[in-house]
């Protein structure tokens, strides 16, 4: 499954949520991170954020593509990271 | 989605925002997601500490080590968790009986056979005189009583296999036998190479199970080496890296200016590695409806299953039958 993931949370917990994501997806712009991912680790990953996040201020925006075929990426202007399986 | 990571660069691999970070020489950042990880590949030259070595084997992430020419040269590992002496005491009583280890040596040659037949059949035309004397060998495998005789067996079977690659692949690419220790020229480095990432392959499969890589069958099961690997990665090697070396050569994508000469030895260099690693992958992560469980299985899950199916045969569950591709 291939997630795009965006959040926008209080200042202070930015960069918390931004580590947090750094473990399991890609960082693709600021707030928002995308890659592959099973459905198990999503849903760990996604409890753990559970407490990082406060529900009243922030929100978390999940996309999910069933399979990654389906999708095109064109980017515009600079790649910010570029997730290559050499480095 | 366990993906690996190929390490060209020389730089340096920490543990940063609790994630594994490789920075390199001209300092750029690349953070690498912990939980996506299967194993890194570390091909450069690369610094690293205790505090990332503490780190990577929670999540169970291996770090494969190559020398300068990209041969392995060796592994960090987990402290091995799927442990079990029931398993490894049966694993070892079917070494230990000459008949038992016998079928499983004579599984393992059967299956690479079947392989190479299968790789050799798309040029049937010109190479029909060796594909007949490989399927006269092969009669021989069942008759065959010692370990040593099926080696034999097997040599001369990989002999005229490699002599048939003079016919599949392109004209500038040639075999006249196989030589390792050093590969003296690009087919013996590009099957050298292959070979040995199969053998990392094999070996971090076989890690995940409750196997012992040192108990093996076909090989003699030796001191300083991994030995079950040896046996396994017989029957994927034809199937998965003698598939990627045609189609590189033949698509032209890997060509004469990807390999360097140093006094003899032929090995590839960067842009060449990268190539072969890049199809390597691709190939590895192909899937394929498996017919008994019913769902899509990649080529890297095929090996894992392997293993399964010989704890099955260790335990007396279900008698082990090698993979022969179906498809």
């Amino acid at each position: 499954m291939f997630v795009i993931l965006t959040y926008d949370v209080g200042e202070k917990r930015v960069n918390k949520v931004r580590k947090h994501l750094k473990k399991y997806l890609i960082w693709t712009q600021n707030s928002v991170f995308e890659g592959e991912i099973t459905d198990g680790k999503l849903k760990k990953c996604l409890s753990e954020l559970n407490h990082i996040l406060n529900r009243e201020e922030d929100s978390l925006y999940v996309y999910e593509v069933k399979s990654p075929k389906f999708i095109t990426k064109t980017i515009y202007g600079q790649e910010k990271n570029i997730d290559e399986l050499f480095l | 989605m366990d993906r690996d990571y190929y390490i060209f660069s020389n730089g340096r691999l920490k543990r940063k925002d609790n994630t594994i970070y490789f920075i390199d020489s001209q300092d750029n950042k690349n953070s690498i997601p912990v939980e996506q990880t299967n194993s890194l590949h570390i091909f450069g030259e690369v610094d690293l500490n205790t505090k990332l070595l503490n780190y990577l084997p929670k999540y169970g992430v291996i770090l494969n080590f190559y020398n300068y020419y990209g041969y392995y040269s060796g592994t960090y590992y987990p402290r091995k968790k799927n442990v079990s002496g029931f398993t490894v005491v049966k694993q070892a009583l079917h070494n230990f009986d000459y008949n038992k280890r016998l079928f499983l040596a004579k599984s393992f040659i059967d299956s690479a056979v079947h392989h190479i037949l299968r790789n050799m059949r798309r040029h049937k035309e010109d190479i029909k005189e060796l594909i007949e004397k490989i399927e006269l060998e092969r009669l021989n495998i069942e008759r065959a009583n010692r370990i040593d005789e099926l080696m034999g067996i097997e040599g001369r079977i990989r002999k005229y296999y490699y002599q048939s690659f003079n016919w599949i692949l392109r004209d500038d690419f040639t075999i006249e036998r196989r030589e390792k220790r050093p590969p003296k020229d690009p087919v013996n480095a590009l099957i050298s190479f292959g070979n040995s990432l199969m053998y990392t392959a094999v070996l971090s499969e076989i890690y995940k199970t409750q196997l012992d890589p040192t108990i093996s069958y076909l090989h003699e099961p030796s001191t300083k080496r991994f030995s079950l690997s040896l046996d396994i990665a017989e029957i994927f090697k034809p199937l998965i890296v003698d598939s990627v070396i045609f189609y590189l050569i033949n698509n032209r994508i890997i060509t004469l200016e990807n390999f360097d000469d140093q006094d003899g030895i032929c090995f590839l260099n960067e842009q060449g590695r990268k190539k072969f690693i890049r199809e390597y992958e691709k190939k590895m992560s192909t899937t394929i409806k498996h017919r008994k469980l019913k769902r899509k299985v990649s080529y890297k899950m095929f090996i894992r299953l392997e293993c399964y199916k010989l704890i099955k045969h260790f335990i007396g569950d279900e008698v082990y039958k090698p993979l022969k591709a179906w498809w």
